[in-house]
């Protein structure tokens, strides 16, 4: 008894300093976002105005939310098929033993390598390769006799956001596939085995073994693409500024514009509220999922 | 061990903090946010705060410099924060009125009548930083807007002079656009770029009074940018791009490559700030040869043929500022005659101080084309700062969607005039 509140004691000074960081920098500034955004004011003016929920019904009547969610949703369905499907399918490809083991190895770090680079540098490599005319990829779409279906990537309001989606899957994919290398390499090779002397194929292979062997792995990583495709800024905002003309706007660009360029930082709250409700919808499916383990 | 070192370090910052009252509480402590962080730049400003500090040794100046883009985020977190620098960085126009409106800088006029700051700035240059008859900044540089041509190309294409009318000019390109040429780089994919021509056409297209209404959010509801010659404007822009006047794809190109293209040789014209002159030097445009006009005049235009588009910027003092009169002495030294060229000829801008601009600081035409500045019957401001920012937020993708065909001038204006009149409304 005694030795046990001596337990919880420890324990208690030991969490302490985390949590009293993530009260100081995460809770009391979401609980700030909420009360920022019942009031309209701007960083200049030292005038506060209550305004109730004026701030919310304006933003769900701002045909730009509509617009940044949409992009924030393409930006998720994409994420999850390449990265996490793809990316499961890469591993389980190259730890199948199709691939020889020492390319196994190669194609393991090229495939990573991307997830390494700045996002910066990736942004303004690709805004390069996109350009008309004198970027490599439509030069080489020239040469293969595609000009006809040559454009200016992210500067035509169709096709910029799917250019910016698509360099985040080639930076990801193989950082989430390396993943899930380590969660197969998990699996007990003796179910492979026994399914092997079963004859079980490497498709079949895949989808009775694999598959529900990384199950938890697989919940995390579709968790973490949907909370990143919730919140990305970065890459847009390097890539394209979420234009022309808003077309690739995601709600973190919306969110920056509005708070430091609009100088609307009550409206820019409310768009922060909303995507914070988003990421907690998310996050309380995934604790769902996880509980919900198969024995 | 662990003792020992934490005895140490407390002994340490005991040590600095017995010492450190002694010499700071006689000094007065200015903070100094400007946007010139690149080396050489940084560097002038070291040498000057040194210079002024070690004349007024009562006086320590804090610096800081952050580049141009992130400077305006940056200006508000530190606006909202309570932690007002006491010189800052400011555009003229609404940027700086912005900052006024909010009661957030210290009334100049009395201080610039002085002896001290006599004949410094022409006075053209103070109106920009006028508000309400008060003079609010300093200015510190001035920038002008024009037309450069490549002269090679434009002799290929039989263009004998310069476009002096609007007509002019489409005729020159499509004598450029005969002979394959591409007629004008431009690249928009940070839109500041297209703001630049519409806030020129809007001056010549708009008669003046209006327009300052508009801009200032002082016209009535219902009279708010309606005027004809805002569309007109977007929709010379459209044709430009429609036309094939512009290269194409201009929302995907950067200012910096569309300025590549026209530095190589491979587009007749590029709508220039006279900062960006300095970037010709050895490049295929110079070995062509180069030259300026101004954006040229709309024979039936309704506004102002003579105004050219350009600004200066300068310093706000905080109005929250412990040392108004230290803060006004260091600007009063950084815009001395001779720190003016000296700062026009590391970072190329040219000075606003009157007399500064000379051919042996800066390029011949630079000179020439802050001369033709003040010459101008008035400048027109950077649009994106000359409007509140969030009808910006709604005119600056607007141009975007006009250059792409996505929507029409017309629409574009019902957009920008729902913004300004919900503007006008939250500003009572």
């Amino acid at each position: 008894m005694h030795y046990a509140r001596g337990n919880y004691l420890a324990a208690a000074i030991m969490l302490a300093p985390a949590v009293l960081l993530l009260a100081v920098f995460v809770y009391l500034p979401t609980i700030e976002a909420f009360r920022y955004s019942l009031h309209r004011w701007s960083s200049l003016s030292p005038t506060w105005t209550y305004v109730g929920f004026e701030n919310f019904r304006e933003l769900f009547a701002d045909p730009t939310l509509w617009r940044a969610l949409i992009h924030n949703t393409i930006y998720a369905v994409v994420s999850l098929f390449f990265q996490v499907f793809i990316g499961l399918v890469l591993a389980a490809t190259l730890e199948s033993g199709i691939v020889r083991r020492r390319l196994a190895g190669f194609f393991r770090i090229s495939i990573f390598i991307p997830s390494i680079l700045p996002i910066t540098a990736i942004g303004l490599l690709w805004t390069m390769l996109y350009q008309p005319a004198v970027g490599l990829i439509d030069q080489a779409m020239t040469a293969a006799g595609l000009a006809a279906w040559s454009r200016a990537w992210l500067g035509d309001e169709q096709t910029a956001v799917v250019a910016v989606v698509m360099v985040s899957q080639w930076q990801w994919t193989g950082y989430i596939a390396l993943l899930f290398v380590v969660a197969i390499r998990a699996i007990p090779k003796e179910l492979y085995e026994a399914s092997m002397l079963d004859g079980a194929g490497p498709v079949a292979q895949f989808w009775n073994i694999t598959l529900p062997g990384v199950r938890e792995t697989a919940i995390v990583m579709a968790s973490i693409t949907v909370y990143g495709a919730i919140k990305v800024f970065d890459i847009v905002w390097v890539m394209t500024n979420g234009g022309p003309n808003s077309a690739s706007e995601v709600l973190g660009t919306f969110l920056y514009r509005t708070a430091f360029r609009n100088d609307m930082v009550g409206y820019a709250s409310a768009i922060a509220v909303v995507m914070f409700c988003l990421a907690l919808i998310f996050g309380l499916i995934q604790i769902r999922l996880q509980r919900e383990r198969p024995e | 061990m662990h003792r020992r070192a934490a005895l140490a370090l407390g002994a340490g910052f005991a040590a600095t903090a017995a010492l450190r009252p002694a010499g700071a509480q006689a000094k007065a402590e200015l903070n100094f946010l400007h946007k010139w962080p690149e080396p050489d730049n940084i560097a002038f400003f070291r040498q000057v705060v040194r210079e002024f500090e070690a004349a007024n040794p009562g006086v320590s100046i804090k610096m800081e410099a952050v580049a141009d883009d992130p400077y305006k985020d940056k200006i508000r977190v530190v606006m909202a924060s309570g932690n007002v620098p006491d010189i800052f960085f400011s555009w003229s126009g609404e940027y700086a009125g912005q900052f006024v409106r909010a009661g957030r800088t210290l009334d100049l006029t009395a201080a610039l009548a002085a002896p001290e700051w006599k004949d410094r700035f022409a006075p053209a240059t103070l109106v920009p930083f006028t508000f309400e008859g008060k003079v609010r900044g300093v200015p510190m540089n001035l920038s002008a807007k024009f037309l450069a041509y490549n002269k090679a190309l434009f002799a290929a294409a039989g263009i004998t002079a310069p476009p002096a009318t609007f007509p002019e000019l489409i005729t020159a390109m499509d004598k450029l656009k005969a002979n394959n040429v591409v007629p004008i780089a431009l690249g928009t994919q940070a839109p500041w770029a297209a703001a630049h021509y519409i806030g020129d056409w809007n001056t010549k297209l708009v008669p003046n009074d209006i327009r300052a209404a508009d801009y200032s959010l002082a016209a009535p509801e219902d009279k708010l940018f309606t005027h004809p010659g805002y569309a007109q404007a977007l929709t010379h822009f459209g044709e430009f791009a429609s036309k094939g006047y512009f290269n194409r794809s201009p929302n995907a190109l950067t200012h910096a490559i569309a300025r590549g293209t026209f530095t190589a040789g491979r587009a007749a014209m590029f709508y220039e700030e006279t900062l960006g002159f300095k970037n010709y030097a050895g490049t295929k445009l110079a070995a062509d040869g180069w030259s300026f006009f101004k954006m040229p005049a709309f024979p039936d235009g309704a506004g102002d043929q003579g105004q050219i588009t350009g600004a200066p910027d300068g310093f706000l003092v905080s109005a929250a500022t412990k040392n108004p009169k230290e803060a006004l002495a260091f600007l009063n030294f950084l815009t001395t005659r001779a720190n003016g060229a000296a700062w026009t000829k590391v970072s190329g801008r040219p000075s606003a101080v009157q007399g500064a601009i000379t051919e042996e600081v800066t390029l011949p035409e630079i000179a020439a084309g802050i001369a033709q500045l003040g010459q101008a019957t008035g400048m027109a401001l950077w649009l994106d700062t000359v409007i509140d920012p969030r009808v910006v937020g709604v005119y600056l993708p607007g141009m975007q969607a006009v250059l792409g065909g996505t929507e029409t001038p017309q629409q574009v204006m019902d957009k920008i005039r729902a913004m300004a009149i919900r503007v006008k409304k939250e500003r009572g």
